[in-house]
Parts: structure tokens; C-alpha cells; sequence
């Protein structure tokens, strides 16, 4: 099973805290966005192994976008 | 009549679920199990008077007739008599074909009734299987759909799409538990299992039917469930398990997370608990989530359940998403909903409230019962370097770039002293008092007992249609 991760609204990617490969627990967070003022954690639902990472910081995410894969 | 006749073998006849629903050997069936499609009857939850009835998929797929619609409306109506809670165990493929135009007439006639019954008596509605049609309508029109693994609710089932419209579907997709409690909304709790959704079922029924009345209330250090960084979102949910007894019980977990609307007890008595979750999209207000509060604030107001609002809000989220999405119109019922309150309604501020979001969470102006803030709470227009960016925009501009965030920062803080910080709000009466967080469950508690004490918390003094 893999989890698509997707923003949940449109903001910037101020920070990328995980690598491919890494393992991440539930509620772990991927990466931070900026928005309306705030540091916002994108968390993995399940927990696995980071498959990929769609985003770079200082990126520009739209609602929906794709930020990570995760396979649990 | 004796239930030792009838057989339990098939688990999905009516009795074998109603028994399965009330506490053991006490379910009393109001009429014996016939060809109709429905078993009713009252039995005892955690205690409590409850009437539930079933409809029976191994009755023509529970199918939906006349004379079945007649049993579902005389349940609803027994409810009401009673002052009890009434719950729906559905698996229905709708209409019955066979009886034309009258299975339609006594499908409307049940939608009639729960619509009359709105408000009054707490319906509930457990789907395990199919409920399309007539059957999926049933359900929606009902305070609080839960839902097991099999369930199925949609309008028109995947076959007829694919036929009318080339469509390719699968009931899954149309209506499968995953969808409605993700997408739609029309599921408020999705269970893994038929065990847990009868379990939660009772546990819900159980904190409407015996609200129980304010006693002692342990205080807990709340402060610890925030980040220190004042710009960091977090989830807000183990706040609202901090500040209920213990269980909490969390409606549509899955759809519309920016805000979180529960059910709980405090200090023993049932509270419904809204609150915005930065976690998810920084906690604004948008249009899914003020009408996923505005259907629970109506719902719990209906029941005489006090409310306890947590607010930390930046403001509605901005863009042509939301405006198209008619966040003006979906935010608007947030408004009308706390307005019309009658239930005692305690507001605490937590980090921040902004704007239009301040005034929609239940704030001074609404009629709140009482508004708390934390020390370190932020109630304003805008945050204040956003404000100073717009007052001192020519100023601003003046200074060489680098220098701007000194600039910035000193205006800011310039702003605050003359608009004025928390103690402001407590001088204009917007905020009642400034508690701490290990203070707070005892000031909400004492407030909403208060506020019960002087006014009888009114019941049935709206319908609750499913916004």
C-alpha cells in the first residue's frame, strides 16, 4: 500500500524534513508549509518508508498537490 | 411475542440486530416479525429508554412498502411520545418496484415523520448495508449517520448509472463508507467494523439520552498540548481530550478536518466541543467546515446540549476556491447557528482569533455565554504585522529593505499598545476573564453550570435539518 500525501491548501514549502527512504510514523511530519502567517506540518497518515518527495522548498503547492509517496 | 421462536441464525434479520443494539434481554418488539420489511420495538441502552427499528434485507433486499413505512413512521412517532432517542438500523434496496406509486408514498411518509420528529427526539441512523434510494434519504434526514464496512448509501445505484449515463462506477465509489465519510459528508462516523459501529452507536445514543448534570471537574495542565512557537499549527485534538472527561466521541473525523466538532462529557455532563485544528489548513474557517459546525451547533442546541467552543483561527481561507465554493453562503449558517443558541455556550480562546473568523467562533457579540482567553491569546482584525503593513504601507516603503523588519517589528508592537492586547478585550467586555490553561476546565465548567442553573436549558426549540 502506498499513501499519496496531498496539500491541503496553497501555500509555500519553507522546509523539506524527510528523505527518500526514510521511515516515518503516523502523524510524522514530511514537510512544513508557510501559510497565512503559519508553519503548517504536512503529517503522514500511515506510518512507512518515504518512496518519493514531489516538492522542493520554495515551492509553490496548490490545493491537491502531490508532496510526498509514502509505502507502508 | 417470544423471541426464543424466531431464528437468530441469519445475523442480519432485525431482531438478531435490534438484540445486538439494546443491553441484553431487553429489547421488546412493538409488532412480530411479518413480511412488511421492518421489526420496531424499545428496549434499554446503557439504561436508557431508546427506540430503534431495522429494516430486513432478507426480506426482498429490505425493500421498502407500504405497510413496512407504516411501522418505521409509528416508531418515530412512539419516540416522540416517549421523550426518547430513536435509532434506524437500515439495509434497504429502496423502494419496492412491486408496489409502485404506494412503496413511494410510504417512503414520504417516513421522511415526513423524521422531519417532524426533528429536533424533538435525538434519531440516529446505523447503515450496514445497501441503503439506496428512499433508503439513502432516510438516513440523511436524521441527526447522525454511522455507518459499518458494508454500507452503501446512494441515490442511484452504480448499474443505473452506467446505463443512463455511460458513467463507470461501482457502489464503492458511489456510496461506500470511504466516499461519504471523506467526500460528502453525509457519514459522521465511519466504523471498521459492524461490532464498533454498533459500539459507537450506543455510545452516542447514551450521551443524548443521559446528559447528566455538571459535578466536580479535575483540573489538567492544558498549556502543554501547544507548541511553544506561537506560529506552529498542531493538532488540536488531544486539547479536546484534555478538556473532556474521557471519552470523546469525534463527528465526520475525516471530512472538513480544519475543524473538529465532538461529543464528550465535562465534569459528567454531555457538551458538544467545537474547535479549529490548525493541523489542517492552518485551522481557518472555509466553507465545509462552518457548515460541518453550523449542522452540529444546531444539533447539539436542539438537544439542550451546552457547547464549548475552542478558538485558535486565523481567519476564513482566502481565494477563488472558497469564494466559488460559496464560503460567504456556508459561513453565514455559521453565524445564524450560533446565533440562534439557546444552550449555554462557553467560548476560550486559546492562541488566536482574526477577523471575521473571531466574530464566527462563537464570539461576545453571538452571545456567547461566557469568552475566555489564554494569557497569551491574540484577538484582533488581522495579526498585527499584517495590520501595520496596510496602515503604514507608505511608510514602509520608505525604508531601505533591510531595515524593514526592525521597522516592521517596532510598528507592530506600536499597534498592539494603541489598539490595545487582551486586557483591552476584557476592558470593551468582549472576553469575560483571562484564565490560565491549568485553570480552564474548572472556569468552563463552573460558567456552563451557572448558565444551567439560571436558565432551563431549553429543548426542541428548532428542527435540525441536515445542513
Amino acid at each position: 500500500m502506498s499513501e499519496e500525501v496531498r496539500a491541503e491548501m496553497v501555500a509555500n514549502v519553507w522546509k523539506v524534513v524527510v528523505g527518500v527512504g526514510d521511515s516515518v510514523a503516523a502523524g510524522d511530519a514530511l514537510v512544513i508549509l508557510d501559510s497565512m502567517k503559519m508553519e503548517i506540518p504536512v503529517i503522514s497518515e500511515e506510518g512507512g518508508t518515504v518512496a518519493s518527495i514531489a516538492v522542493n522548498e520554495g515551492d509553490v503547492v496548490q490545493d491537491g498537490d502531490l508532496i510526498a509517496v509514502v509505502d507502508s | 411475542m417470544s423471541l426464543s421462536t424466531i431464528d437468530r441464525t441469519d445475523s442480519r434479520t432485525p431482531v438478531s440486530r435490534l438484540s445486538r443494539f439494546f443491553d441484553p434481554d431487553t429489547l421488546s418488539l412493538f409488532a412480530s416479525a411479518d413480511g412488511s420489511g421492518v421489526v420496531a420495538g424499545q428496549g434499554l441502552v446503557d439504561g436508557n429508554e431508546v427506540v430503534a427499528f431495522a429494516t430486513d434485507p432478507t426480506v426482498q433486499g429490505g425493500a421498502m412498502g407500504r405497510d413496512g413505512c407504516a411501522r418505521i413512521v409509528h416508531a418515530i412517532e412512539s419516540a416522540v411520545r416517549m421523550s426518547c432517542p430513536v435509532i434506524g438500523i437500515w439495509h434497504s434496496g429502496g423502494a419496492r418496484l412491486q408496489e409502485g406509486v404506494a412503496s413511494l408514498d410510504g417512503v414520504g411518509r417516513v421522511f415526513a415523520a423524521t422531519v417532524r420528529a426533528s429536533g424533538r427526539v435525538p434519531q440516529i441512523s446505523l447503515v450496514l448495508g445497501a441503503a439506496a434510494g428512499g433508503a439513502a434519504y432516510g438516513p440523511a434526514l436524521t441527526d447522525l449517520v454511522i455507518t459499518g464496512p458494508d454500507a452503501k448509501v446512494f441515490v442511484t445505484g452504480p448499474d443505473v448509472v452506467r446505463s443512463v449515463t455511460g458513467e463507470e462506477c461501482t457502489a464503492d465509489s458511489l456510496g461506500g463508507p470511504e466516499v461519504h465519510s471523506t467526500r460528502s459528508g453525509v457519514v459522521h462516523l465511519a466504523c471498521d467494523t459492524d461490532d464498533a459501529a454498533f459500539d459507537r452507536t450506543r455510545a452516542i445514543t447514551a450521551l443524548l439520552a443521559d446528559q447528566g448534570s455538571i459535578g466536580h471537574v479535575a483540573e489538567r495542565e492544558l498549556g502543554d498540548l501547544l507548541p511553544e512557537n506561537p506560529r506552529r499549527a498542531y493538532d488540536v485534538r488531544p486539547l479536546v481530550a484534555g478538556l473532556l472527561d474521557d471519552e470523546v466521541v469525534e463527528l465526520h473525523p475525516k471530512w472538513a478536518r480544519n475543524i473538529v466538532t465532538a461529543l464528550g462529557r465535562l465534569g459528567g455532563r454531555t457538551v458538544g466541543v467545537v474547535a479549529n485544528n490548525p493541523l489542517r489548513r492552518g485551522g481557518c474557517l472555509d466553507a465545509l467546515s462552518a457548515e460541518k459546525a453550523s449542522r452540529f451547533v444546531r444539533m447539539c442546541d436542539s438537544f439542550g446540549i451546552p457547547l464549548v467552543v475552542l478558538v485558535d483561527v486565523p481567519g476564513y481561507l482566502p481565494g477563488v476556491g472558497q469564494e466559488w465554493e460559496g464560503v460567504v453562503r456556508r459561513g453565514a449558517k455559521l453565524l445564524y447557528a450560533f446565533s440562534e443558541c439557546t444552550v449555554p455556550r462557553v467560548t476560550v480562546v486559546t492562541r488566536k482569533a482574526y477577523g471575521g473568523a473571531y466574530i464566527a467562533m462563537n464570539a461576545r457579540c453571538l452571545g456567547a455565554t461566557a469568552v475566555y482567553a489564554w494569557p497569551t491569546a491574540q484577538l484582533a482584525v488581522m495579526g498585527a504585522e499584517a495590520a501595520v503593513g496596510i496602515l503604514h504601507r507608505r511608510q514602509l516603503a520608505e525604508v531601505p529593505a533591510q531595515r524593514r523588519p526592525d521597522v516592521m517589528a517596532e510598528l507592530a508592537e506600536e499597534h498592539v499598545r494603541t489598539v490595545g492586547g487582551i486586557d483591552r478585550a476584557v476592558e470593551l467586555g468582549v472576553v469575560d476573564a483571562v484564565v490560565t490553561p491549568a485553570t480552564t476546565r474548572g472556569a468552563v465548567a463552573a460558567a456552563l453550570a451557572d448558565a444551567v442553573a439560571a436558565a432551563r436549558v431549553d429543548k426542541n426549540v428548532h428542527g435540525n435539518i441536515p445542513l
